[in-house]
């Protein structure tokens, strides 16, 4: 039984292109799931600082539960337990425009946003406390002052440890294959079922997503300088890992 | 990251002048580690699947215990242990060909284009591809699937065929059955394409098999065979002769009864000539 | 909505998928278990190979860290799955594979942890160590080990509890944990929202479960 070993099967034929349409479809899935996650992740973190406790208590509810349950299972909950508890016309929607996209952002979308919360919320809470009893003793209602004092400082701190959350909600788009998104792991899947040629093809999907998380990495890294407040010093860590 | 970029530039210039080969036959590995490593599934009733005991069993399970180890263990002159693995359409080639199992004994079409990744056993089952649908729906064949929305195993032959046939029609690929029936009955997709006995399985075994049928004619031939590692003669004669041995004293036909007949799980009548081709690819000893 | 799907196959869910007692080859708790420790072992000695002032150390501990945070889980465990097999010629069982891939990927992660840690115990107390003659291997074990333990704690529990959770991954190359054992049960019987229901909630409970521990350990453990 011999493996030869044949680099080429990566560019001629189907190969180059599934590989680009998983690349494409993996950076699909990670930006929407991306945005959820950073709303529900803002919010949820925020609330959870807050003096109102049921306001505290909601949020750490749903905290608490979406993330300390596996990705996977959201997946499968996501594509199989939720389309039939939707209305009638939302399932037609939804299975004609790709259920199992919707199904997958949601999923990376509700469990990241609760990895976020809890980055969001470290933050928040390493901002000194006199900071919110100025905003509030210069006029500004608990709203205004999260809004326009507490959040944008908060988010400048968190920089590194949502880097990391970025980067994990990409590296986790991959679950996605069992609920038959065609991104880049399922690719290399399909190349290797089509082709025999299994190392080459983890090689390539391993590098490309080397690629991606070294990408965004540095661009984080950029935004960070872009963005930082001269004077604002971040000791250490801020968040979970 | 330098250091990493100049490890991955090794090893690609390494595997480049490098083959991996290994000398052991499929007999010698199986005699060496004692144990018969055979590739099935899970959710493909009734040739491979887990019942209401969750115990996994089947017809082409059956096959392996009851014909083909017998016959390795003759053959190699000492009690041989069966081990299953799960395989699925998009794993079970590359799990042959990096020796994870020795045999894929499940639901898989024999295939001039896999005979160049893989060998194959005798045929021991005949079926062709259909759709399972709702009971009422519009789709009765390949003439009525463009524009659906369709669900079929990654990889499978069904799936290319469909591909090529009818470009138009929406194919979602799922990773086994299981999750493509659950599609279905969903209503995420319209149609199940997969080969008619396995249909005919899903159908028996589901919550309410009233509420679906198979439809369409055969859109293509479906040998079954037992796939295992390319040039092998010697392991690929002992599992034949496993086969034939077990048509010849009428075993595959009291398994057959067993899971096809009339009592059986599935019923699916053994047609005269499919009983006569099967007779016939047992060679004189 | 129909939960005896769940008194039905309760023993094959729990036995089988939680704890791996059954035909099948399983169990989530038989793997995550072996994984903490073994990956905790591996991860300690990554951690203090990056802080080691040789190059032949720090050099390959920063590949292996660099490398496996930048890939998906999932691709680590189709390499082990397809590839070793390949290069060492025979079959592995799912279990093996499985507890390699979880052990290589996870140690990657606890080397950063144990690597924060040690570098987070205060200069100070390495200083006064040193200046009451302590030797370097005492230093170690007397003074920094001890409270960079401390530290790690929290970060530590996260990442078994994300390991924990991992573990629902190695159900894609067919190993019965909780989660393939709810697909298997599923398939038959096409109940996915109270299966997939319980399963969060019982890997809910453990990670609580974990985590309340945890915090009971940070507090009793504090100087």
């Amino acid at each position: 039984m011999t493996y030869h070993f044949d680099w080429s099967t990566l560019w001629t034929g189907q190969s180059g292109g599934w590989l680009l349409q998983g690349v494409i479809t993996t950076l699909q899935i990670f930006a929407v799931g991306l945005i959820i996650a950073i709303v529900l992740g803002i919010c949820a973190g925020a609330l959870r600082t807050v003096p109102i406790a049921p306001l505290r208590w909601l949020a750490s509810s749903y905290v608490e539960f979406f993330r300390n349950v596996p990705l996977l299972v959201w997946m499968f909950f996501g594509y199989f337990s939720v389309p039939p508890l939707l209305p009638q016309a939302m399932q037609d929607w939804l299975f004609d425009h790709g259920a199992e996209f919707w199904a997958a952002v949601f999923a990376l979308g509700v469990y990241h946003g609760a990895r976020f919360s809890e980055v969001m919320r470290a933050g928040i809470q390493s901002i000194p406390k006199t900071q919110l009893e100025a905003a509030l003793s210069t006029g500004l209602t608990v709203g205004q002052a999260y809004r326009l004092i507490i959040i944008p400082v908060a988010l400048r701190l968190i920089i590194p440890p949502a880097t990391n959350e970025t980067v994990n909600l990409l590296k986790n788009s991959s679950v996605a294959l069992t609920i038959g998104v065609a991104e880049l792991t399922f690719q290399t899947r399909q190349i290797e079922t089509y082709t025999a040629k299994a190392f080459e093809a983890l090689a390539a999907g391993t590098v490309i997503y080397l690629a991606l998380c070294l990408t965004i990495a540095s661009i984080m890294a950029r935004v960070e300088r872009r963005v930082a407040i001269p004077g604002l010093i971040v000791q250490g860590h801020t968040g979970t890992s | 990251m330098k250091l990493l970029v100049a490890f991955l530039v090794a090893v690609v210039l390494a595997t480049e002048t490098t083959n991996l080969s290994f000398a052991e036959s499929t007999l010698e590995k199986i005699d060496k580690s004692g144990t018969f490593v055979v590739g099935t599934r899970t959710g493909s009733p009734p040739f491979a699947f887990v019942n209401k005991n969750n115990e996994w069993v089947g017809f082409s399970i059956n096959l392996v215990e009851q014909g083909i180890l017998p016959a390795l263990s003759k053959k190699l002159n000492k009690q041989i242990k069966l081990e299953k693995k799960e395989s699925t359409v998009p794993t079970r080639i590359p799990l042959l060909t990096s020796n994870a199992v020795d045999l894929i004994a499940e639901t898989m079409t024999d295939t001039q284009v896999r005979r160049e990744q893989v060998d194959f056993s005798l045929t021991f089952f005949i079926t062709g591809a259909q759709f399972l649908v709702r009971k009422g729906s519009p789709v009765k064949g390949i003439q009525s699937i463009a524009g659906k929305r369709v669900a079929a195993q990654q990889g499978s032959t069904n799936a290319k065929i469909l591909r090529e046939k009818v470009p138009n029609a929406k194919l979602v690929e799922f990773q086994d059955q299981p999750a493509a029936f659950q599609a279905l009955s969903q209503r995420q997709v319209d149609a199940y394409t997969n080969d008619g006995i396995q249909l005919a399985g899903l159908k028996a075994k589901a919550p309410k098999p009233d509420d679906w049928t198979v439809v369409g004619d055969f859109f293509s031939y479906d040998p079954y065979a037992m796939a295992m590692r390319k040039n092998d003669s010697d392991f690929r004669l002992v599992v034949n002769v496993g086969l034939m041995d077990a048509i010849s004293s009428g075993l595959y036909f009291d398994l057959y009864e067993k899971w096809f007949g009339a009592k059986g799980e599935v019923p699916y009548p053994l047609t005269p000539e499919n009983k006569r081709f099967l007779q016939l690819q047992v060679v004189p000893k | 909505m129909d939960f005896h799907v769940i008194s039905n196959n309760f023993v094959f869910l729990i036995a089988q998928g939680f704890f791996g007692i059954g035909a099948f080859t399983g169990g989530t708790l038989r793997l995550a278990v072996p994984a903490i420790i073994l990956g905790s072992t591996l991860g300690i000695i990554l951690g203090l190979a990056r802080l080691s002032p040789s190059p032949w150390l720090y050099g390959p501990a920063k590949v292996y860290v660099e490398f496996f945070r930048g890939v998906p889980l999932v691709m680590v465990i189709f390499w082990f799955w397809f590839i070793i097999p390949t290069l060492i010629g025979k079959s592995l069982p799912e279990y093996a594979v499985a507890l390699t891939a979880f052990v290589v990927f996870e140690a990657a992660y606890l080397a950063e942890i144990v690597r924060a840690g040690i570098q987070s115990v205060a200069r100070g107390q390495v200083e006064a160590a040193i200046a009451t003659g302590l030797s370097k291997k005492q230093l170690m074990r007397h003074v920094i080990l001890p409270q960079a333990l401390r530290n790690m704690i929290p970060a530590l529990v996260t990442q078994f509890i994300v390991l924990l959770k991992d573990t629902s991954l190695a159900s894609i190359i067919g190993y019965v944990d909780l989660t393939k054992a709810a697909q298997i049960v599923n398939n038959r019987e096409i109940r996915p929202f109270e299966l997939y229901l319980f399963i969060a909630i019982v890997y809910w409970l453990c990670s609580y479960a974990m985590s309340r521990y945890a915090r009971r350990l940070e507090s009793s453990l504090s100087v």
